[in-house]
């Protein structure tokens, strides 16, 4: 019986002991839950009871209630959700959502980790993304992208964003880390003159400016201009992170795979990369997670993503008033996508620390 | 063959030739250029002038002769290096399946024939942080055997293991001796030369300083260096 570890206090003995040991420290314990209890309350009594959820009284009743105004969000989600898409179209924009959601999660399940699969995922992911989205073919009405908007909108620029500029970081962490000292400095020079740049200023070049610059032929839309200068600004940032992640990778490892005969790209994708993607994990989630809120600014260059056009969802007419919950209800979206990202990077963090001590 | 670092004569005029089979002990005191002299010979460091044949092949700029090189060179390091995001087993068929084009069920035989000879067998399926150091040596020693190396380089195998685990390595090591292996140890484990040696190496300030079987090396020798340290470390 000796060498069992003395019990673990019960919940009650160790709420008792932190908060309660004194009773000045009671005194503090109670005061706090007491706001904690009043704040929540209030918080419940505006979202929920005396809230109105329904159409029938319209904006003035609405208005005159105590509570929350829901009523704005079942008036006026579709153009939350798909801006300007033309109404009797609305469904693809749903379905193309969907189809995007679907191709992330299939693409974050390691069974899918191979690079056929991944290929074939994101192939048919983006075509039918884009078939459901442009139309002209199928019998589906034609849509330009100028009319694009909303929840799909902010998920494709987040989307291919992140398809573009990941690998194109890894690329430019490669050769950053070249031994060619005019590779090694290029490269740098470019990560760090991106860096220095706002993402405002990047996506206004790419999709103002450049169109004077380039040939007719290499233009593309606007919309698939400011992709690029995202995805550019997006792996600047991540390649950074690679970088960091691979410096934690002893210098031995590279050597052993070396002294096995392996070549550069066998030692490049079996021992470097998992080793330094590993290490890299928490900061990349966070670079995704910004990636994500930072859709949000192709406003500026005229891209009615969800926060603009939850703006033209209140901003005409009689909901002018309940822009707090057309707020709300935008951030409570921004919130489901960023909170399943960093509990997959949890999942990743916990299946990649297999076989360590 | 020389090697520099910028400016400083790392290795001096070394002549060496092992014959196929021979079992080579290289000492001498540290910062000697031991463990330099062996990277050269699969190329982890670049010599800067002279020739490195290693059988039969030139080591050169030619990439194609130092992976025929690196094939059939296997080499055991200080530190294991063995990859820690793999279980032993996949450390063991990893260079086989992508370099030997082996398909995986030959691979993972031959792993566990070499698993079986350093005697762990029963540890494939872990991975190398839950192995203690000695084991993970061993691991380190059998994934190099499965690329079926004609040489293999020991480059102070033993020296950062804790005292007890040195001589389960060194038993390996033994054992692959006899089993006719061609070997080149760096070690200050002078039991394993007088043991398996068929000549032992002193290196001092880059150069090779002497050269003999390991009776007449132990048994007093003619230089001066060569003494002091042996004093050193066989008198503790």
């Amino acid at each position: 019986m000796a060498d069992l570890a003395p019990p673990m206090p019960g919940m009650v003995e160790d709420l008792r002991r932190r908060f309660f040991a004194s009773s000045l420290q009671s005194l503090i314990s109670l005061l706090c839950l007491g706001v904690i209890a009043f704040l929540g309350w209030k918080l419940l009594d505006w979202a929920l009871f005396s809230a109105v959820f329904g159409t029938a009284g319209g904006a003035e009743a609405c208005q005159a209630a105590g509570g929350a105004c829901w009523s704005v969000i079942a008036a006026r989600w579709r153009i939350i959700l798909f801006g300007l898409y033309p109404y009797e179209e609305q469904w693809r924009s749903a379905l193309a959502c969907a189809v995007v959601v679907a191709m992330t999660v299939l693409s974050c399940i390691p069974a899918f980790w191979t690079g056929r699969r991944i290929a074939a995922i994101w192939l048919a992911g983006t075509s039918a993304f884009y078939i459901l989205m442009k139309g002209g073919v199928l019998g589906l009405s034609h849509v330009g992208e100028e009319m694009w908007g909303g929840l799909a909108l902010t998920l494709f620029i987040f989307v291919a964003t992140c398809l573009i500029g990941f690998p194109l970081a890894i690329v430019l962490a490669l050769l950053r880390r070249s031994e060619l000292p005019w590779i090694s400095s290029t490269t740098g020079l470019i990560i760090d003159a991106v860096r220095s740049l706002p993402l405002i200023s990047i996506l206004f070049t790419f999709a103002i400016v450049l169109p004077f610059a380039l040939p007719h032929w290499l233009q593309g839309d606007k919309l698939y201009r400011v992709i690029v200068g995202s995805a550019l600004f997006f792996s600047a940032y991540q390649a950074e992170i690679v970088r960091g992640g691979m410096q934690g990778v002893p210098h031995g490892q590279e050597e052993a795979a070396m002294a096995l005969g392996l070549g550069y790209w066998h030692r490049i994708s079996r021992i470097l990369l998992p080793q330094a993607m590993r290490n890299a994990l928490p900061a990349t989630i966070n670079q995704f997670v910004i990636a994500f809120k930072e859709t949000s600014l192709v406003v500026i260059v005229g891209f009615f993503e969800i926060l603009a056009s939850g703006n033209a969802a209140y901003g005409t007419g009689e909901w002018r008033f309940a822009y707090v919950e057309v707020y709300t209800f935008i951030a409570f979206i921004y919130f489901i996508f960023v909170f399943s990202l960093s509990r997959y990077g949890a999942f990743l963090e916990r299946r990649m620390s297999v076989g360590e001590r | 063959m020389n090697k520099y670092y910028g400016g400083f004569h790392a290795l001096r005029n070394i002549d060496l030739s092992v014959a196929r089979g021979e079992k080579i002990v290289v000492c001498g005191p540290s910062g000697s250029g031991k463990s330099t002299m062996i990277r050269c010979i699969n190329r982890l460091e670049e010599h800067n002038s002279g020739r490195i044949v290693v059988l039969g092949t030139e080591l050169n700029d030619d990439i194609g002769n130092i992976d025929e090189i690196r094939r059939e060179v296997g080499m055991v390091f200080q530190h294991f290096n063995l990859f820690p995001h793999m279980s032993v087993l996949e450390n063991c068929v990893l260079a086989p399946m992508l370099v030997r084009k082996l398909p995986r069920a030959e691979a993972e035989a031959t792993a566990l024939r070499f698993l079986e000879k350093v005697r762990i067998p029963e540890q494939a399926s872990k991975y190398p942080g839950q192995l203690s150091g000695g084991q993970q040596q061993r691991v380190a020693i059998a994934r190099a055997l499965c690329m079926q190396p004609q040489i293999m380089l020991f480059d102070e195998p033993t020296s950062a293991l804790d005292p007890e685990m040195i001589s389960e390595v060194l038993d390996v090591m033994v054992t692959l001796a006899a089993d006719g292996m061609t070997m080149i140890c760096v070690t200050h484990e002078m039991g394993f030369a007088r043991r398996v040696a068929d000549r032992v190496i002193f290196m001092d300030h880059g150069e090779i300083i002497e050269e003999a079987p390991p009776e007449e090396f132990f048994a007093g020798s003619s230089n001066e260096r060569t003494r002091q340290f042996l004093a050193q470390i066989l008198n503790h």
